[in-house]
């Protein structure tokens, strides 16, 4: 882990650096601009408690690709797991009318059931069929994304509105807001919890991990690989359907709109990549994304660059940080063989015996 | 008889941005590059490509300048994964957002909009008509006046075809994909051919994007390769990377998503028929993997 901070913080600086020149580029004020991406997503009450509510399905979706990547398990189906989850919990919502107490742990239920599904008919075609899950998921987004959208301009369709959106769930099934914070918030750390206690603690958690690191071995060292494939693609599909469940629950809309995906579920997919998988990461760079995305409404409001920016930042910052991640892995294992080869050339000529170390 | 033709037609129209991505894949797949940057250097590519075009007023500078998208979306690729020694699959999935993120701060940096833009300014790649084919009735309707590129691309996968299974170079390409030490060890640098492999895709993907946005359609729309370059990744592994198999292939492809949308209009809802080259994509692989695992003998192999 502390070998991991200083690339990721190198790495950070550097895009950030990357991103300001950008902004100059283009004549925007980029010290300015920053200031104002600061200052919109942390330093005032609502501004942080916005930060908060962005990062919850961030930290879902994030935990979602950790562990599917962290287990050998490419599930890029986040997307879809996300709109199924949220599908899910609407109609829920809009058909059982139970009090709160009962509404909000079914509903959680039901998102987490409901993204787990859909990423078990890939888990399933891959144990079946051995079908790429990476493909069958990346498939089964654009299924998702074209049934939901039937469900939301037919059948659930809100008939006194004018765009495709279902009417909204029953208020039993709202998360309350407490003075502007979200408490959807805490349902995505107890999850996060959970979540870090299985993976880091469990004996499937290691299973998962030592399947992450190297399939073959873990199965010559006993692991049940194909039970431990099985329940990571459930789970990593659970959490990206609750992270899609919580945009219904929490919130002021309690609607399913088009689009309501965003982009968190590639967002999540990235946080997984820049943590390396790691989930203590993982929460931390969710955290760190929808400071960006949050802070990118206030920049635009006040040196008007254009919140889409964000986008930008996100990917740079992946860049750059899995770059200065990966070439300080290679500048360190250099700099051993290097000093390796020394002892090794001094060995030789202590006994003399005239042998050349080659410089490879 | 005129829905067939109509079908067939729009067939090889929404065939040729997957054959394009997929050709420039099999060199990245011969090489031994796992390639999921496709999808984003196609989105690049449509965009400089409109860029281009309405800029310069030429259809040529259009295409032109989505070939350099494509080309500067693979540079980027190929310093990380070759140079810098980057994961594969992390770098394209970075290089796909960072191309999503990109066209859509640029859509709206360059011509004030969200979603979508549509001009006059916009020059659209011209249609062939081909004379004497032109006039024959049911089979001039399919064959003749389509953008000038449905027709290169054909041409370009008998070209590719040669290029990676005819030619020494593509002889080095497959040995870089089999074992690169090996090539090393006989003084010729893998990490120039996956380089190179990696600039191939990229020219041919932005190629695929320019198409997208002059030819199959006049305008950009924020996503708008809507997983092409995915399919042309699945279409490349359902393949094996044989220029000949993405050709049949990807027409396929063209019709179940003709199939779609001839379906529109009908009692299905349009939701459905979007679905269909999805779920086509789905069932191939179903296929696939039955006829590799008999192939295989029936033998278990380790899952994970």
């Amino acid at each position: 882990m502390k070998k991991q901070v200083l690339p990721a913080l190198i790495g950070i600086v550097v895009a950030l650096l990357a991103g300001l020149l950008i902004l100059w580029a283009q004549g925007y004020p980029p010290l300015e601009s920053y200031a104002a991406l600061f200052s919109y997503s942390l330093f005032s009450k609502f501004a942080f408690f916005s930060t908060l509510d962005k990062a919850t399905p961030l930290i879902l979706t994030g935990l979602s690709a950790a562990v599917g990547f962290g287990s050998n398990c490419v599930n890029l189906g986040q997307p879809g797991q996300f709109l199924i989850g949220a599908m899910a919990v609407t109609a829920f919502g809009i058909a059982v009318d139970l009090p709160a107490g009962l509404m909000i742990p079914l509903s959680i239920l039901v998102a987490l059931v409901a993204g787990a599904c859909w990423s078990g008919i890939a888990a399933g075609l891959r144990r079946r069929f051995k079908m790429d899950e990476f493909i069958t998921t990346l498939m089964l987004n654009f299924i998702a994304d074209y049934f939901t959208l039937y469900l939301i301009s037919g059948p659930m369709l809100d008939k006194r509105m004018y765009s495709p959106l279902t009417p909204m769930t029953n208020p039993g099934a709202w998360l309350p807001i407490w003075n502007g914070f979200g408490s959807a918030f805490l349902v995505a750390v107890a999850a996060f919890a959970v979540v870090s206690v299985l993976w880091n603690r469990s004996k499937i958690g290691y299973e998962w991990r030592a399947m992450g690191q190297n399939p073959i071995f873990s199965r010559t060292g006993g692991c049940r690989n194909d039970a431990a494939y099985v329940w990571a693609m459930l789970l990593s599909g659970a959490l990206a359907g609750l992270a899609g469940g919580l945009m219904i629950m929490g919130g002021m809309q309690h609607r399913f709109v088009k689009g309501i995906g965003a982009n968190y579920a590639w967002d999540g997919v990235m946080i997984a990549i820049v943590a390396n998988n790691n989930m203590i990461a993982t929460g931390l760079y969710a955290l760190f994304f929808s400071v960006i995305q949050t802070g990118s409404m206030g920049m635009e409001l006040e040196t008007s660059v254009p919140s889409e920016f964000s986008l930008v930042l996100q990917a740079i910052v992946v860049l750059f940080v899995v770059a200065s991640r990966e070439s300080t892995r290679v500048l360190i294992n250099n700099i051993t063989a290097e000093l390796r080869m020394r002892r090794a050339r001094g060995r030789d000529k202590g006994m003399g015996d005239g042998r050349h170390a080659s410089n490879g | 008889m005129h829905l067939m033709v109509e079908m067939i037609r729009s067939s090889i129209l929404s065939a040729t941005p997957v054959l394009l991505a997929g050709l420039g894949g099999a060199y990245t797949f011969h090489a031994n590059v796992f390639n999921i940057a496709m999808e984003g250097m196609m989105l690049i590519g449509a965009f400089t490509a409109v860029a281009g075009s309405y800029f310069s007023g030429s259809w040529i500078m259009g295409v032109l300048s989505g070939i350099a998208g494509g080309l500067v979306a693979a540079l980027i690729f190929a310093i990380f994964v070759v140079s810098l020694k980057t994961d594969e699959f992390v770098t394209g999935t970075a290089l796909n957002m960072l191309a999503l993120g990109g066209t859509t701060y640029s859509l709206r940096q360059l011509f004030h909009v969200k979603g979508a833009f549509m001009s006059h300014a916009i020059q659209s790649m011209p249609r062939w008509n081909i004379p004497l084919i032109s006039r024959i009735p049911h089979l001039g309707p399919i064959l003749s006046g389509h953008p000038f590129i449905v027709y290169a691309s054909i041409l370009l996968a008998f070209v590719v075809e040669w290029h990676i299974f005819g030619t020494r170079y593509g002889l080095r390409l497959r040995a870089v994909g089999e074992d690169a030490r090996a090539v090393d060890s006989v003084g010729v640098s893998s990490d120039r051919i996956k380089a190179q492999a990696i600039i191939a895709s990229g020219v041919l993907c932005g190629l695929a994007g320019a198409y997208l946005s002059l030819g199959y359609v006049t305008l950009f729309s924020e996503n708008m390769s809507n997983g092409r370059g995915w399919i042309a990744l699945a279409v490349i592994i359902l393949t094996r990377g044989r220029p000949m198999g993405l050709l049949l292939m990807s027409l396929v492809f063209g019709l179940f998503d003709g199939l779609g949308l001839s379906l529109q209009g009908t009692i299905i809802p349009p939701q459905f028929t979007q679905m269909v080259p999805y779920i086509a994509t789905i069932v191939a692989l179903y296929f696939y993997s039955r006829e590799k695992r008999s192939a295989r003998g029936g033998k278990e192999t380790p899952t994970t």
